[in-house]
């Protein structure tokens, strides 16, 4: 009791110094959140990239398309356990461009039966996966579906046709099978269709005066390569090699570029955020320093009355330290609770459809509230030393 | 044996290339219950021999043993429990903290003792006993200057010390309540055998001391006993 009376003793300046933690567990609160859903995002990539070996066209091939044969020849290769198809679309062509840390809506064509094999699981919030060998049935993610307004049962026109649409622009309805559960990653934006729906939009795709020459039940945009489940990466990397030696007018992408590519993105952004963040943060903890040298400079009697009746170093180290980690969690708490605030009106007010940019998680609060609380005790530290240290018989007699 | 012993105890200081001689080689034996006033004129060493007594110093030289314990044997944990157990203060400017009320000073050092969860109600007949349970819950702020003493007076008993040490304790009363607080605090010496150990420029008050230690230059001047001139109420 007495030690949160000595912080409410001075009601202005605790309300200054409080507010200095305030302003930089707030920043670190909002730039974590950001970081975080945007980590998120990268690890659903690390997670499906990680775990595959992505082949499309040879270096310099204009056109993503290969002969489904090749799916054949890859198939052949030692390690190979699983390929299939992939085709993928704009789902909002001639949309305009928006900034976001999302994925585009996109359409991606492929077997259901990959879904057993990626390392990225998704899961449905309602109906079921797209029927075997059936024709213009969608399972949406979650975004794209809010984004829509669909739920099961609805039917959708892909691609979405844009609002100045040439005459020519031709597009399908689906209907609606399933809506999978959020993943705070790319498939929360897809719309899943299967081959042969996949193989139709390709030929929309083509330009006119090719269109006709070309089969496309024959091509496919890339393809996606398995092992064993439980393959390391760098066995993973191997397998892209020997598809790469031995399969000819394709290119295998190493896993692990992608991956590290993924990773060091994520790393980068945590890194000049949670910087930023820390350095508002550390500033706030200098006030703390501050504010603590003044109240140690004010209650010199007091120390010295407190020694004279008993008092240890330690006593009075632990009196002042907890002053100053009472400082730092009430600003944590106070910043968290603001940031935390932001964070879920800016999420709520995010347009369906649109990635949110925040995400706030366990961690996160922990981080923001401990990293607040350690330094108003490590910001106490010096002064509360300095108080300890006083010698009573001078602190006494302090006018 | 109980009680205080000062063996030759010394304490020097060192001002610029000059050795200032606070106290000067002091030796005295305190019995359990008297009523010591220390006199002297300023700088004659009165405070350093109190702030001796009370662990707050380390003697330069010589010893002092409280209750047969050589203190210099003491770490600085050890000087401060038995500050905490065996001393108490007061002071002339009280030392109470503002932001605590009556009680929760008269409380204060049971804080650093062990086995001080029973000192709340002990504390609370403290502040009956120096006529203040009715201001239990008042701010420093709120007292007078004897009332504050008062409660300083309270404080000093409330880890049943052995011997309490008061720094001009009167110096900063009117005459009428300078006497009433030491009435008090010979009913407390007759009542609780406590030690008191008065440092005071007041000739009258340092006469209702059982026994009188001039000094003079760090040393002791005159040692007398005057109960048989001033008998304690």
């Amino acid at each position: 009791m007495e030690i949160i009376r000595n912080v409410a003793r001075h009601k202005l300046r605790s309300f200054l110094t409080i507010s200095g933690i305030v302003i930089g567990v707030l920043a670190l609160t909002t730039m974590g959140a950001m970081a975080e859903n945007f980590n998120a995002l990268l690890n659903g990539g690390v997670a499906y990239f990680g775990q595959n070996v992505q082949v499309g066209p040879p270096d310099g091939q204009s056109a993503a398309l290969l002969p489904l044969s090749k799916i054949d020849e890859i198939k052949a290769v030692d390690g190979v356990a699983a390929a299939f198809p992939s085709y993928g679309f704009q789902a909002k062509p001639g949309a305009p461009p928006s900034f976001s840390f999302g994925v585009p809506d996109s359409i991606v064509a492929g077997d259901p039966a990959e879904n057993d094999w990626a390392g990225l699981k998704t899961t449905f919030a309602s109906g079921h996966q797209i029927d075997a060998g059936s024709s213009g049935q969608v399972v949406l993610g979650s975004s794209i579906s809010k984004e829509f307004g669909k739920k099961v049962g609805d039917s959708i026109d892909l691609p979405i046709r844009p609002v100045d649409a040439r005459p020519d622009f031709v597009n399908h309805s689906f209907t609606v099978v399933g809506i999978l559960n959020v993943t705070r990653t790319a498939p929360d934006n897809f719309a899943y269709i299967n081959t042969a729906d996949g193989q139709m939009l390709l030929k929309d795709s083509l330009p006119i005066a090719i269109r006709d020459q070309v089969d496309v039940s024959k091509i496919t945009q890339s393809v996606d390569v398995y092992a064993k489940p439980g393959t390391s990466l760098a066995a993973l990397d191997s397998i892209a090699n020997r598809i790469n030696s031995q399969v000819t007018g394709v290119k295998a992408t190493k896993p692990s570029e992608t991956v590290n590519a993924f990773k060091s993105g994520g790393a980068i952004f945590t890194a000049i955020t949670t910087a930023a963040a820390l350095l508002a943060l550390i500033i706030g903890g200098l006030s703390v320093v501050n504010t603590m040298f003044m109240a140690v400079a004010e209650r010199v009697r007091e120390i010295g009355l407190k020694k004279a009746v008993g008092a240890t170093t330690y006593n009075v180290m632990s009196e002042f330290l907890l002053e100053a980690t009472l400082i730092g969690l009430v600003g944590g708490l106070i910043g968290y609770g603001i940031g935390a605030a932001i964070t879920i009106i800016v999420n709520g007010t995010t347009p369906p459809g649109q990635s949110t940019l925040f995400l706030l998680t366990p961690a996160l609060t922990i981080f923001a509230i401990g990293f607040a609380t350690l330094l108003g005790a490590v910001a106490g530290v010096l002064p509360a030393w300095r108080a300890a240290r006083l010698d009573p018989v001078i602190a006494l007699r302090n006018e | 044996m109980q009680g205080i012993r000062l063996e030759g105890l010394t304490k020097h200081y060192k001002r610029g290339g000059e050795i200032i001689r606070a106290l000067d080689g002091v030796t005295l034996d305190i019995e359990p219950g008297e009523f010591i006033a220390v006199v002297g004129r300023s700088g004659s060493g009165k405070t350093t021999m109190l702030d001796l007594l009370g662990l707050l110093l380390k003697p330069t030289a010589g010893k002092l043993f409280i209750d047969d314990v050589d203190t210099a044997q003491l770490g600085d944990r050890q000087r401060a429990q038995m500050r905490a157990r065996k001393v108490g203060f007061v002071f002339q400017e009280y030392n109470l903290l503002s932001g605590l009320n009556v009680l929760e000073n008269v409380m204060l050092p049971l804080r650093y003792v062990k086995n001080g969860k029973d000192g709340k109600q002990h504390a609370i007949e403290l502040i009956d006993r120096v006529g203040l349970s009715d201001r239990l819950k008042h701010r420093p702020a709120e007292l007078s200057g004897g009332q504050a003493q008062r409660v300083a007076i309270a404080r000093s008993m409330v880890n049943r010390p052995s011997i309490i040490l008061l720094d001009e304790p009167t110096g900063a009363v009117d005459t009428e309540t300078a006497q009433q607080l030491v009435d008090l605090l010979k009913r407390l010496n007759r009542e609780e055998h406590v030690t008191l150990v008065l440092v005071t420029h007041d000739t009258d008050i340092a006469g209702q001391a059982t026994r009188q230690i001039r000094l003079k230059d760090g040393k002791v001047l005159t040692d007398e006993k005057v109960e048989e001139l001033v008998p304690v109420a």
